[in-house]
């Protein structure tokens, strides 16, 4: 019962970020949720644009999430919880991540980004 | 005589389980309730729906329906589709990018096969193109799905006792475990991405049909660029999270193929199996998990798999994924081997001493081996393997 559950709530947690992903599509076409979240490994950093590649999906159907990362965006480190405040320049590829992001004219803005662990070290599937 | 056929018929009416006849291929685990066999009834007929464009098909896909690949020789098992997949694998990862790109941004990893009229109308194309920026091009047959319901139900910690990434018992064997982007252990697919069952089959109704259902709720992009408008005539999510729960019921259910009588001779091959270290990888039976259905519960599956990854050399290699680098698989179960024509991920063996000729990498020595062995001793194996 325990499995089911959370794999219930990894599912919920992809597919809001799937319905959220496509960069490419047209703005109108994005979902009027105000904010979304997405759980996945980071694909890539730009520091200097400040984005994020998050890779997240179901099964074999992967997506990519971009976000942009502003300056003042919490980032923290589950290991060391809120005091641990991260720089954009130490998340790192692989590293897995949980963010919450809001759309906006410009693409996907995060508003929150939590490192929960590295996909190598394995991460419990607790959301 | 007659007093034989009593005390039998006597036995089998005390034990009624144990006298059953195994399930065929494309029956149900034995024990189910009424309540999960009609479930499984249910679960089957839409395992065997077939999607049409106005239906949720494509625009891109590889199949019109589960049961177009997994069909031979009941539903659930094999096809001769053969399908493509295509990732970026860098020797050096390029800075602030992981050493694995699988191309998720650019339609990746599954290159679908086919479009429907409307997206060939709209773009001129027969498939999916593959993007340059791919380093590698693989291709992969339809597994069976029988007894794929147990695998879902063992527990992490049964696969992650068998893994050993650095070989500290210095066996030339090192399984690791593969993990999901979100980090979850993978087991299902050749390099053990995907976590859950449920989710395997949620990915493949997008990824194989083109159907979307709310845990997948986008198409596939074409190679990255999301599909034209007019092209996807069905209103998103094509199909409901009940009715995938429900096709995921019938493949939780599907029972593992029955393998056949033991000769003499396949038992003598067992124990080669063992000797020449066959089974350090192919680990004869996992036990499931506690579960709420009874034919699932506490169960020992006789899988022959570690469902952990080993390279297997570069003969074999093709893409990566997640953590799996081109060389290696995940040790691929050998339940219900006598239905298989063909062997290894791709299909490139059609006998099986080919596929055990063709281990490379951590299996060198159990291959070499399996060479050096005496005619009656590989004959042995050989029957052994069949009667899986």
């Amino acid at each position: 019962m325990h499995r089911i559950m959370l794999t219930s709530l990894t599912l919920l947690v992809s597919s809001r970020a799937l319905a959220a992903q496509q960069p490419s599509a047209p703005a109108a076409a994005r979902p009027a949720a105000p904010h979304d979240s997405v759980r996945g490994a980071v694909r890539a950093v730009d520091l200097r644009a400040r984005t994020l590649e998050v890779t997240t999906g179901v099964g074999f159907a992967l997506r990519v999430v971009k976000l942009q990362v502003p300056a003042d965006v919490p980032i923290t480190d589950r290991q060391v919880g809120q005091r641990g405040t991260l720089r954009l320049a130490e998340l790192k590829p692989g590293d897995v991540v949980r963010a919450t992001f809001g759309g906006r004219q410009t693409g996907f803005v995060a508003y929150v980004i939590e490192r929960v662990g590295r996909m190598d070290r394995g991460v419990e599937a607790t959301p | 005589m007659t007093r034989w056929v009593m005390a039998i018929l006597a036995v089998c009416a005390a034990t009624a389980t144990a006298c059953q006849r195994p399930p065929k291929p494309g029956e149900p685990l034995r024990g189910l309730s009424a309540a999960e066999r009609a479930r499984f009834d249910s679960g089957k007929a839409a395992f065997d729906s077939v999607f049409t464009p106005e239906t949720g098909l494509g625009p891109l896909f590889n199949a019109n329906g589960c049961a177009e690949c997994h069909e031979d020789p009941a539903a659930g098992g094999t096809g001769d589709e053969v399908e493509r997949h295509a990732t970026a694998f860098h020797t050096v990862a390029p800075p602030g990018s992981r050493q694995c790109d699988e191309l998720a941004a650019q339609g990746g990893f599954v290159y679908q096969n086919h479009v429907t009229p409307a997206l060939h109308a709209a773009l001129g194309i027969d498939s999916e193109p593959v993007p340059a920026a791919a380093t590698a091009l693989a291709h992969r047959t339809t597994p069976e799905i029988f007894g794929v319901g147990l695998l879902d139900a063992v527990p992490d910690s049964e696969i992650l006792a068998y893994a050993d990434s650095a070989d500290a018992d210095h066996d030339g064997i090192s399984g690791r475990p593969n993990r999901f982007f979100d980090g979850r252990l993978g087991r299902f697919g050749r390099k053990a991405l995907v976590p859950t069952l449920l989710e395997f089959n949620e990915g493949a109704l997008s990824a194989e049909q083109g159907v979307t259902t709310p845990a997948v709720p986008t198409e596939e992009t074409v190679a990255g660029t999301p599909v034209p408008a007019g092209t996807d005539p069905a209103a998103d999510p094509e199909l409901s999270a009940a009715r995938a729960e429900l096709l995921t019921t019938f493949v939780r259910l599907l029972a593992p193929p029955a393998p056949l009588k033991m000769s003499r001779e396949a038992q003598q091959g067992r124990e080669v199996f063992g000797r020449i270290g066959c089974a350090r990888c192919h680990r004869p039976s996992f036990t499931t998990a506690l579960s709420t259905v009874a034919a699932i519960n506490r169960k020992t599956v006789d899988a022959y798999t570690d469902l952990l990854l080993h390279d297997m050399g570069p003969d074999l290699g093709d893409i990566c994924l997640a953590l799996a680098t081109p060389t290696e698989f995940r040790t691929e179960p050998l339940m219900g081997l006598h239905l298989k024509k063909v062997f290894l991920h791709d299909g490139r063996a059609t006998t099986i001493e080919q596929a055990v000729d063709l281990h490379g990498g951590e299996a060198t020595t159990a291959r070499d081996l399996f060479r050096a062995l005496p005619p009656t001793d590989r004959a042995a194996l050989l029957a052994f393997l069949k009667s899986l």
